[in-house]
Parts: structure tokens; sequence; C-alpha cells
């Protein structure tokens, strides 16, 4: 046996099942569109955002929007080339071959989706150039295989542009390669319903949540590094539902989860305090 | 008999004067980061720092047990100007703590609703409560306690001459229904001030106090008084006399200080006179809590004056933009920058008392930065690499056999530029024979040592200034000098002089390291307080320049961060860095050791 091909475990192919209802999405502009843009023009996809964003919620949403499977990844500074593209493993029959979550993708369609790429390590990010040009295509030079992408296959990267790191960033050549998306919070109405479909919670208290969100980000850059995402919102509500003192649950879901220093967080209590009555 | 008359006059005089509960007493200093996270959270400009008000003498009308205790006449109410958010320095109104801390919060929230629409004062007051209690529940319910208080400590309407009653009721009224009263009934005195409320504004009027940029006398901005209190001057229209009555709205005039300045600026319109005429004024305040003399506040009268220079230079050294935030432009060639090589710099070795911590630095960064990087599938290597192996075993091929992990070290793209302030308030002591300037010269040491062991590289400048025609520039290291003997000869040199006008000398460390062709660039400030110069370039004006040439920097793709010992310095390097930017070092004896860590820690 000289080919390693033969030897090839191939995943089999995920079914997808176009009648899943797709997980609720509040679009903020055009990007539904957009991204299916991207999609049928055989795109890749940059987003960028805040966290708790919704950016996770909307490639979910696209993905059953548009009947595809999705391989998340949340990359890492210990990520390498193989986690994405896959590694022989050993049994007793001798060693096989196993695809990664990118490769899985590239082979059988569906999004791949690589979340806070920019965490991952330079060396990682460079096997997605001759992806995301018009090659469409994924060299693994361990098994010698060049797989040109399934018409499916779609690949999504996103990154929080706060968090970046002096020495980090996307390099121009990777960057420049994607349809980019910016995200940034919903306005208050949008954001008061995503919390209250996302929870269950009552109009009015939703809308105080979005009052104190917006009071904290207003804080931003100078008293807090970290803005509250709706995911932070939605937690709050959900401890509310099941019957927690929204004070209790706000500091509990939000202001303990947004710094460490005492003083700062003894502040943001009383920023819930002017917000929720006691 | 007589005797317990005397007794109950007694209790009753110091009880209802007094009117003060200093047990229940709140100080601003334990709450001011806490406001001035509220003034921001509800939308307050990020400009405006927390300081202590004057009091506010007011023209109401004083009972006569007042009168008698020759008591509360002062009142301190709360305001925002264009350099701060001012608030009362002790709160004690309310017999309940907790009541006064949630004055303090109340007025700190007053303060950051908009009044762009410049409404008169009782109308954006109630206005503004509105908007509070619509969109702030919590707060609301603490308006609520607060107005019931209020009321209860106001004048009681039943003993008020019938003019002053109706005028207090109209006040209760637009306290008790925000909104509900559109003008307040004339009467012959003002009323009993709102603690509610925040002080009428003058801002229209609030001009900076332009000084002479030659006479202007040097102040050592280290003296300054930590909590301000700021004098207030305003402009306010002259009553007009009819009938010897004085007919006026009571809003229209607030102090008898007011007042005094009226009859002043009908005489006389010269700036001296002006100084002099707010020093006869009452309006200076002295803080309740305050032991320190009178004399050794730092009195910033906000004056409407003389215009500020701003015409531009003509010269061939190099020119520089400033930003003035009031009309948001950069004058281009407002700063002259000149370079002031080191004089006599002999050649030196590193200080003695600083080489045994340059050597454990040395060790502790070969561990801290990785400058290592792990290289897969090598020849050779100190692990074994297990993915190639198993590839190996699968092709069955004997060509290839790199099986090692190994290591290399990093690739570190990257110009720093130092840039460390020398202006005359690092002369101050910093401990027992160390002053801040020594502090910061071993951090340039100390700094330079490091970087030049793991190859960064780096420039080291220092400044200072003298108005905007001098900004002196000492070039310690350029980036394409390297570090010897002869640099430290340079470093020893440093001295103190001046001020800071930190604006000009951002920019032309922008110019320097914009010429870097790395992939990073990274500005380091050295500071050990507020941008300021002698002239106009202080308070708000010399942040916001300040904060613009940072901006600008970051455009350009460099990145500022700002490492100060400045314990206020979370008032306003916020506003100017961003929060992650900065750090405050605690004690500047910390300095040297802090700042090679800090550069790790950026960098790595
Ligand atoms: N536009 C939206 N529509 C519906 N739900 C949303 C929306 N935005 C945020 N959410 C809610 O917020 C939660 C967090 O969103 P999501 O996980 O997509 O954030 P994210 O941007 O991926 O954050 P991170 O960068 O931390 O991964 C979701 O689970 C959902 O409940
Ligand atoms: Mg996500």
């Amino acid at each position: 046996m000289n080919n390693a091909s033969n030897n090839i475990l191939k995943s089999i192919p995920p079914t997808t099942d176009t009648h899943i209802a797709p997980p609720p999405y509040f679009s903020n502009e055009n990007e539904i569109s957009l991204f299916e843009q991207a999609y049928h023009n055989r795109l890749p996809v940059l987003i960028k955002g805040p966290t708790g964003c919704g950016k996770t919620r909307f490639v979910e949403h696209m993905a059953a929007r548009l009947g595809l499977t999705i391989h998340t990844v949340s990359c890492h500074d210990d990520l390498s080339a193989a986690d994405l593209i896959g590694r022989h493993l050993i049994n007793h029959s001798g060693t096989y071959w196993v695809d990664g979550p990118l490769t899985q993708a590239v082979r059988y369609g569906g999004i791949c989706y690589l979340d806070e790429i920019v965490e991952a390590r330079k060396d990682t990010t460079v096997i997605l150039h001759a992806l995301s040009d018009n090659r469409r295509i994924l060299p693994i030079d361990r098994t010698g295989e060049i797989l040109s992408a399934h018409p499916q296959f779609m690949l999504v990267i996103s990154y929080n542009p706060g968090y970046q790191h002096l020495l980090k960033g996307l390099k121009p050549s990777t960057r420049q390669r994607f349809v980019a998306l910016t995200f940034d919070f919903p306005n208050a109405a949008r954001e008061a319903e995503i919390v209250q479909t996302e929870s269950g919670i009552s109009a009015a208290i939703a809308k105080q949540l979005v009052t104190l969100a917006q009071a904290l980000r207003n804080t931003a850059n100078h008293d807090l590094e970290e803005i509250p995402g709706t995911r932070l919102l939605v937690n709050a509500a959900r401890l509310i539902q099941s019957g927690c003192e929204p004070r209790r649950a706000c500091q509990a879901a939000i202001t303990e989860c947004l710094s460490d220093e005492p003083e700062i967080v003894n502040a943001l209590a009383n920023i819930v305090s002017a917000v929720f009555a006691g | 008999m007589e005797e317990k008359v005397g007794l109950a006059w007694h209790r009753l005089v110091t009880h209802w004067a007094n009117n003060r509960f200093p047990d229940a007493a709140v100080n601003l200093s334990q709450l001011s980061r806490a406001t001035a996270i509220l003034f921001r959270a509800l939308g307050g400009n990020h400009a405006l720092m927390v300081q202590a008000g004057s009091a506010t003498l007011h023209q109401a009308r004083r009972n006569w047990l007042q009168i008698l205790a020759g008591s509360d006449r002062k009142e301190d109410l709360a305001w925002v100007d264009h350099e701060a958010l001012r608030l009362p320095p002790i709160i004690d109104y309310y017999s309940d703590a907790a009541l006064n801390r949630k004055l303090y919060f109340w007025l700190a929230a007053l303060c950051a609703v908009d009044n762009r629409t410049h409404l008169p004062w009782l109308q954006h007051n109630q206005q503004a409560t509105q908007w509070l209690i619509e969109n702030y529940p919590g707060l609301a319910a603490d308006y609520t306690q607060l107005v019931q208080a209020e009321i209860r400590r106001r004048p009681s309407i039943e003993k008020l001459p019938e003019d002053a009653a109706r005028l207090e009721h109209a006040i209760r009224q637009a306290l008790l229904v925000p909104g509900s009263i559109k003008q307040l009934p004339s009467a012959r005195w003002s009323h009993a001030p709102v603690l509610l409320w925040l002080r009428p504004a003058s801002s229209s009027n609030e001009v900076f106090l332009a000084e002479n940029e030659q006479d202007s006398t040097h102040t050592d901005h280290n003296a300054q008084q930590k909590d301000e209190i700021r004098r207030t001057s305003r402009r306010v229209e002259l009553p007009k006399r009819k009938g010897g009555l004085l007919l006026f709205h009571p809003e229209s005039i607030f102090s008898w200080g007011e007042y005094a300045r009226v009859e002043h600026e009908t005489s006389e319109n010269d700036d001296d006179n002006l100084v002099q005429a707010a020093d006869d004024l009452d309006e200076i305040s002295i803080a309740t809590d305050s032991q320190r003399t009178a004399k050794s506040l730092r009195m910033t009268l906000e004056l409407p004056t003389r215009h500020i220079d701003t015409s531009a230079l003509g010269s061939d050294e190099m020119l520089l933009p400033e930003w003035d935030y009031r009309t948001r432009e950069r004058r281009i060639n407002q700063c002259c920058v000149k370079l002031q090589p080191m004089a006599n710099n002999a050649p030196c070795a590193l200080p003695e008392h600083l080489l045994t911590l340059q050597r454990r630095l040395r060790r502790q960064f070969a561990a801290l930065l990785p400058v290592r990087q792990r290289l897969k599938a090598q020849r050779d290597g100190l692990e074994i690499d297990i993915d190639p192996f198993i590839r190996h075993l699968s092709h069955r091929t004997d060509s290839d056999n790199r099986f090692y992990l190994d290591q290399r070290k990093h690739e570190r793209d990257l110009s720093c530029l130092l840039l460390a302030d020398l202006s005359l308030s690092t002369e101050a002591w910093a401990g027992e024979n160390y002053r801040i300037i020594d502090a910061i010269r071993d951090s340039l040491f100390l700094f330079a040592e490091t970087l030049s062991d793991i190859h960064d590289r780096f420039a080291l400048y220092g400044f200072n200034s003298k108005l905007r025609t001098n900004i002196h520039l000492y070039p310690l290291k350029s980036f394409e000098e390297v570090y010897d003997a002869g640099i430290r000869g340079r470093i020893n040199q440093i001295a103190s002089a001046h001020y800071t006008r930190m604006g000009a000398a951002i920019r032309y460390a922008t110019t320097i390291l914009s010429r870097q062709k790395t992939r990073e660039r990274l500005l380091l400030l050295l500071s050990d307080g507020k941008p300021n110069d002698s002239d106009h370039y202080e308070g708000r004006y010399g942040i916001e320049d300040t904060r613009d040439a940072i901006l600008s920097a970051k455009k350009m793709g460099i990145r500022p961060f700002c490492i100060t010992i400045d314990q206020d310095a979370h008032d306003y390097l916020p506003h100017i860095f961003g929060k992650e930017n900065f750090t405050v070092i605690r004690k500047p004896s910390q300095l040297p050791r802090n700042l090679s860590f800090l550069y790790a820690q950026l960098t790595r």
C-alpha cells in the first residue's frame, strides 16, 4: 500500500435537514442579503464585532436558512493546522486519516466558522489563503491530496477588533480576501425585542435591561475595558424570569462579569440601582 | 421658668438654623469616582472630571433664626461647566446618610442630562428631572424620597410673607410634578436654594482666562490643590430698578457676589480690576471639610476675557498643530519644537545602584518574553514530533525523517519610542533622597538595558515646554543609534524644567515613529501628571489637545501607551488614551522596575 488515500476514512457526509426552523435572529441592516449574496458568489465572509452581539447566532441562522451544516472552531494560540485539516490516527490495523472540521466542510459542503480567528497562529491562517481566493482549494500535504471545495462550501471567520493584541491582528493579505460585515449592538428597541424573545421576560424589564446596557456602554473605554453584549442581558433576563430579584440578577449576570476591580464593580452597582428600583 | 424658655429657645435656634446633620455627612472624596462613572453612564462628557464646586451664596429670605445664628448663608449647589462636573464637597442636608449619598448620585445624573438646547434654569431642571424619572426607575424612586426630605427641609410656607409663600409653593410644585411650572411668580426675595436642582448655568459666559504669555507666573502643579475648588464668576444682567424696587425674576440673580460683580462691571472693564473684584466677592468658597487655609487653594477664575493668541508661527524650526476643543479645529503651525541635544554628555557606565536590578531583569526577561517559537518537523530537536512520525508510518516512506520539535528565536518586528516628561514637576520628592526625575532616569537606564539585550528597536526622547514657542525635545537615543556609554551619558544628564505641552511632544514623536518601517510601532509616554503649560494650555484644553494628538497617532497605526505616577490619572487618562492604554504606578520608586515589565507585557 503506497497511497495513503486508500486508507482515508471519509466521514459520512452529514445530512442536512432544511426543515429545522432557523434560530431567531433579528437583523440590523442588510447583513442577511449580503451574506446570501456572498454565499452565492462563493465569497468568504469576515464578521467583526464586539462580544455577544450576535455573530454566532447570525451564522447559525444563515446556515439554517441556506440549508447548510455548520462546523465551528474556536481559535486559540495553540491551534495547529492539523486541528483544522485533519490528522492521522493509529489503530490496530495501522494508521488512518480523519478529516478536520475545515476539510469536512470543504469536502461535503457547509459552513466552516472560525471564531476569534486572530487568536490562531499565523501559520494556521495561511492555509486559508488558497481556499479564500478564487482557487478554492485546500492542499492537504499529509495525504498529498489537493481538495477542490464543494460548491456549497463557505468559509466564515470572525473576530472582535477590541481585543486585538499589539503583535497580533490579521495580515492584510488574509483580510483582503474576505467580504467584511461589521456588527454592532442593535438599537434599543431591537435589543429589547431580542432580550424578550430569548428569555420570555416582560417588555418593561427588557427595556430596563437595555437602558442599563446602554448606560454601561457609555462608560466603555473610560471605566470599563469590556462592554456588555446582548448575551449578558439575555442571561440577566433569564435569571429575573426564573424569580431572581432584578438588582441581584444584574449584579450576578452583568456587572460582576465586566470587571474585577471592586471600586468599579461598586460603581456599576450604582448604575444598576439607577435603573432598577430596589 | 425663664431657664426653661431659654433652653427651648436655644434648641430651636440651633436646630432650625443649622439644618445640617454632621453625623450623616457624606464627603465627595468618598464618591468622586462612583459619581463620575454614573455621570458618564448617563451620557455625560468623558472629558469632564468631578470636582468640588464652590458654595453659592444665595439671596433667599433667611429666616430670623438663621440671621440670629449667622448660619446658612451658603449652599453647595451642583453644576457642570466646560471643565468639570462640580458637586458639593460635602452633603449633610438630610438626617439620613443614605439620602445624602443619594443626593450626590442624583446631582451627578442631573448633570449628565444634555442641555444643548440651553433651556432656562427652571425649565431645564424640570425637564431633566422628568427625563431621568421616566428612563431610570431606580433614580425615580430615590427622587421621590429626596423630594419628601427636601420639602421637609424647606422653609414652611405658613411662615413666609405672601409673595415668598407663593414662590415657595411653585417651587414645591415643580419638585413634586416636574414640568408643571412654566414660570415662577415674582417675589422680593429669591427662594431658598433647591438642592435637588443644578445651579443656574452660565456656560455661555464661561470663557477661558487667557493669561499673558510673558508675565504669567509659574505654579508648581504638584502643589496644586487636589480637590481644587473653583471660584465662580458669572455675568448677569443688571436688574432694573423701578421706583426703588428691584424687579427681576428670582432665577435671574443668584448671589450677592454677582450683585457686587455687576456694579464692578459697570464702573470698570479692566481685567485686573475684575480679578480684584472677584477677590472682593463672597463667592470664593472654603471647603467645609478643609483645614487648609484659603491661601493654599489654587484659585481658578473663569472670566470672560481677552482672546487667546492663536496666530500662526513662522519659523524654520519644526512647526506642529494644536487642537482647540472649543472651536473643534486643529490649528496649524501653533507649536514650535526645538531639538535640544544634550550638552557635555560624558560617557558613563550603568549607575551602580542599578546593577543588581539590571541583572535580575535580564534573567526574568528571558522567561517573560517568549522570544522562542516551536518549530515542527525538524531533523533534530529537543522533543519528538508525533505527527510527522505517524505520517511517516502511514506513508511508509523513508525519505523524510523529520520527527523532532525545535525552538527558534521569534521575529519581533517592532519599534518603540519612549517619551519622558521632563517638566519641573518631576523635581518633586518621591521618597527620601529620591526625586521623580531620579525615578525617570533609572527607568530610562533599565529600559534601555533591557531592550538592547533583546535587540528590540527603540528610541528615547525627553520633553518639556515653555509656551507653544518653545517645546524642547531632548534626543537621548534615536532609532539609528546604538545604545552605549555615550547614550548612557545623555540619560545621566536629564534634568527637569518648565512645563508639559504634551500634545506637541506626542505629535513630534509620531512623525519619528511613522518613519519606522516595522510592522508594529509603540509610543510609550512616561508622565507624572496632566498636560499643562503656563498659558491657556491646561485643564480641558490641554487634555483635549493631547487626546487629539493620540487619536492622530492611532490613525497612523501607532499604538500609544501611557505610564503615569499620577494617582488621579483615572480622571483624565481614559479620555486621552482609552482605558486599556495606560497604567498607573502606585509609587515612583517602582517605576524603573515596572517599566520594563510593562513593556514585556505589551509586546508579548
Ligand atoms: N441579532 C440577534 N438576534 C437574536 N439573538 C441575538 C442577537 N444578538 C444577540 N443575540 C443573543 O445574544 C446571545 C449571544 O450572541 P452570540 O453568541 O451570537 O454572540 P457573538 O457575537 O458570537 O459573541 P462572541 O464574540 O462572544 O462569540 C445569543 O445567544 C442570543 O441569545
Ligand atoms: Mg460567538
